[in-house]
């Protein structure tokens, strides 16, 4: 089972446990304001950065956290709370970027392996096929080895090694739509193939997608901070979480605080895109 | 690599292998108990090295020349003359030497007992051979090429004395000779090729090579019948040790967690907290032994714009501040240095005076050379182009607290409207961009013994690359009166006259601003404690282990 359709168990069973009533949990609101500040620290981190995230003084290197800098120094004195909100635009784009990178392309590819006939089924099919039988990240990896490393290739390349995963879900969500009642009463109607896709068919298929996207988006970022970390993303002194991370982890025995906080900040967003992933899909399979 | 911790050759380790992978380090101290009571040499085991400089792609230091490719070498090859800890020249697989009075016919006296471990004699027609196959073009050799520069031939007299012919009096001939990139190699050897003298040069050292999995280990084996130790070893005949096995763990953290787990017993380049640590508590023993030659620095590249202007040179020395870095990053393993040459050279030249910081100087400068607009992102703009300046930093010749230094270094060089562009580079895409010119900075290291180094680095002749591509003088400098002054130094052999020219040579090239020093190339070691008598040979700081053993 690859991570995506993993995605879409995920999305079944949230629909499987979704309750009548429209109120939201408590999970999903803590997670919804966490995604807020997440927003509010990519479009306006000069709101919350309480220092310039690459200032350096190197006198006030290693420092731990402290009321004047909530989340200690690094090695060159920056502030780590500044540093963590700037690089959340970093981080997001990434992970934002990468996904509609895949999702386009999935859609792409899932489109023309429904519509498309049998040849070109089956050629996407073994295309897809091919493209799962590497690991994700090491396509990625291939990517950045081809095109040089960069937060650019870094993104296109996680968007490049998800897109199988959405092509084939598309391509099977697109099937079961394709036989459903409503679609099989159009084509009787005598609507063209192009009309019932455009009217019919998509806009119920895209639904479904902004949940498994949102569920996307936080494996990109996981993804997108792994290339960092290897040295292969965002370049310094940009601050990035996952490079933030690689720096922190030279120092862990004497500087706990140079790994941790940049890595809660990738579990913490991972797990409130999953929750607010979840909480969507059960609205999606509510209203249905 | 994370397979390179995994095998493990010596059984009664382990256990503690095993206890190290699932985390317990609190375990690795007992393996690293107090030293034996008795310091009488054991004989026998594994000396486990792990390495984080780069895996050399050939063993034979003959082709190219650099650091990863000595520290191996140092094991297995010798060279004809050494350095003792006073930096005087002893003799090696040379027992004595005799210049002529012109300088210009060295005359050097073989040991007549010594054979390479293939069996051919050791003798004057292999030293011929051996400086004929450095300054073959084919050999693409850099560091053994140029340090040879003066030599034009080598005459075989008799078998115990080879003559060295040079075309000028060379006062450096017996540093040069010292280095590991000089090792005197068999004959027979050299001729099955590279291809196959890469895999294992033959020398006359106290191991063998016995093989090389790429990516993973040097297994290295005693020299039973050794007998050619430098004249400063402190025991004679075969080594102590059995076997050596050479390991390259490049990432500073895993390597310092492997000695920490007791998976390997010496590695090289420690994260200098670490160095920092074991100095106080003496548990790994550091072993701090900075290399020879240049002084650790940024180069600038005068050869192209901007840096082709002496002002544009001048404000970025100006801008740059790392004294605060170096103090807070070296946890006081580093000394600021103010010289081309390491402290290790007695003829080191330093002038704080050049290198105080101050932004405003520099502002003044750049507004000068005509760099006085500034974009939207603070950086300046002369012309419709940005003042961006090219950094490659090659990952496998610089430890994370380096590559902080170098942030430090854009940081501060930005708020005088200076772009600095930093590139993680492998060492051959590293090259790659140095080749290409594709450069306004630079952090090159550059090993050698004696202040020769100078006229190697910032000699207009060493421009033009040597047959590996590599040229040494990256700064680009191309003054006619520092030719002179080196040139005429490596010549002369009245030893306060040459003093006065280094010195003299070493000011202009600081006054010219071609170069920020920063330290001393950092070489340090950490040595777990149950390894008694290793140490660095006092040429270039590599290891050597022919006197280490193990104690259980």
């Amino acid at each position: 089972m690859s991570d995506l359709e993993l995605q879409q168990a995920t999305v079944d069973a949230a629909a499987a446990e979704a309750r009548p009533t429209g109120r939201p949990r408590v999970g999903t609101i803590i997670a919804g304001a966490f995604v807020a500040f997440l927003l509010v620290a990519t479009c306006f981190p000069w709101l919350l950065e309480t220092y310039d995230p690459n200032a350096i003084a190197p006198a006030d290197a290693f420092q731990p956290p402290s009321a004047a800098h909530w989340f200690g120094t690094d090695e060159s004195g920056r502030d780590l709370y500044s540093r963590v909100i700037a690089g959340t635009a970093t981080s997001l784009a990434i992970g934002v970027a990468a996904t509609a990178i895949g999702l386009a392309l999935g859609l792409v590819l899932g489109v023309a392996a429904s519509f498309g006939g049998r040849a070109v089924d089956f050629g996407v099919g073994r295309l897809v096929e091919v493209l799962f039988a590497f690991p994700g990240l090491l396509l990625a990896l291939l990517v950045i080895v081809v095109a040089g490393p960069g937060p650019v290739t870094a993104t296109i390349a996680v968007g490049l090694s998800t897109a199988p995963g959405y092509a084939r879900i598309i391509r099977g969500q697109l099937i079961s739509i394709r036989s459903a009642p409503y679609v099989e009463a159009a084509t009787v109607l005598g609507r063209t193939r192009p009309r019932i896709l455009g009217a019919h068919i998509l806009p119920n298929a895209l639904l479904p997608l902004v949940v498994l996207a949102t569920l996307g988006i936080g494996q990109a970022i996981v993804w997108a901070a792994a290339l960092s970390y290897l040295g292969l993303g965002a370049e310094p002194p940009a601050a990035e979480w996952g490079a933030m991370l690689s720096a922190g982890r030279t120092y862990l025995a004497t500087a706990w605080w140079m790994t941790v906080f940049p890595g809660l900040m990738i579990v913490g967003t991972t797990i409130a895109t999953t929750v607010l992933g979840r909480a969507l899909a059960r609205r999606e399979r509510g209203v249905r | 690599m994370h397979a390179a911790l995994h095998p493990l050759r010596r059984p009664r380790t382990f256990g503690l292998a095993v206890a190290a992978l699932v985390g317990a380090v609190a375990l690795a101290g007992c393996q690293a108990a107090e030293p034996d009571a008795s310091d009488e040499p054991v004989a026998g085991g594994t000396l486990r090295y792990a390495s984080g400089d780069a895996e050399p792609t050939c063993l034979d230091p003959h082709v190219g020349g650099n650091y990863p490719q000595a520290l191996v070498a140092t094991q297995f090859l010798e060279s004809l003359v050494s350095l003792d800890e006073s930096g005087e020249i002893i003799p090696w697989l040379a027992e004595s030497w005799q210049a002529s009075d012109d300088g210009l016919t060295w005359e050097f006296t073989l040991r007549d007992d010594v054979e390479f471990t293939d069996g051919t004699p050791f003798d004057a027609e292999a030293v011929k051979a051996n400086v004929e196959h450095l300054k073959d073009p084919a050999t693409q050799s850099s560091t053994g090429y140029l340090a040879l520069g003066k030599v034009d031939r080598v005459e075989v007299v008799s078998p115990e004395v080879a003559r060295f012919v040079l075309t000028a009096p060379d006062s450096a001939l017996l540093e040069s000779l010292s280095q590991p990139w000089l090792a005197i190699e068999s004959p027979a050897g050299l001729a099955r090729g590279m291809d196959e003298n890469c895999q294992a040069p033959i020398g006359t050292g106290p191991f063998v090579v016995d093989g090389w999995e790429k990516q993973e280990r040097i297994s290295l084996v005693r020299n039973d019948d050794y007998v050619s130790p430098p004249a400063d070893a402190r025991h004679e005949g075969a080594a102590y040790l059995e076997a050596i096995d050479w390991r390259f763990i490049p990432d500073a953290a895993s390597r310092y967690a492997a000695l920490q787990a007791g998976q390997v017993d010496v590695i090289d380049n420690p994260q200098p907290d670490t160095a920092a640590a074991a100095e106080k508590s003496g548990d790994p023993t550091w072993i701090d032994a900075p290399r020879p030659g240049a002084s650790n620095r940024i180069e600038l590249n005068s050869g192209q714009a901007p840096f082709d202007d002496e002002r544009v040179r001048e404000a970025f020395i100006a801008a740059v501040d790392v004294n605060d870095g170096i103090d807070s990053l070296y946890f006081g393993t580093a000394e600021r240095s103010y010289s081309p040459l390491s402290s290790a050279e007695a003829l080191a030249y330093s002038d704080p005076d050049l290198f105080e910081t101050d932004l405003d100087r520099a502002n003044a400068l750049l507004d000068e050379a005509g760099w006085a607009e500034r974009d939207d992102d603070g950086t300046r703009v002369k012309e419709g182009e940005r003042l961006v300046v090219r950094f490659p930093v090659s990952t496998n010749q610089s430890v994370p607290a380096e590559q902080s230094l170098f942030e430090q270094v854009q940081a501060t060089a930005k708020e005088a409207g200076f772009d600095v562009q930093i590139s993680l580079l492998d060492l051959s895409s590293w090259y790659g961009a140095l080749f290409a010119h594709e450069y306004e900075i630079v952090s090159a290291p550059y090993t050698k013994v004696g202040p020769d180094v100078l006229r190697i680095l910032y000699h207009s002749d060493s421009i033009t690359p040597a047959p590996s591509g590599y040229f040494a003088n990256l700064a680009q400098v191309n003054d006619p009166e520092i030719d002179a002054l080196l040139t005429d130094a490596a010549s002369t052999s009245d030893a306060a006259e040459r003093a006065d020219l280094y010195e003299r040579a070493q000011a202009l090239i600081l006054g010219g601003h071609y170069l920020l020093p920063l330290y001393d190339q950092q070489n340090s070691f950490l040595v777990a404690n149950s390894v008694h008598g290793a140490r660095a040979l006092p040429t270039v700081s590599t290891p050597t282990f022919y006197d280490a053993w193990i104690a259980d």
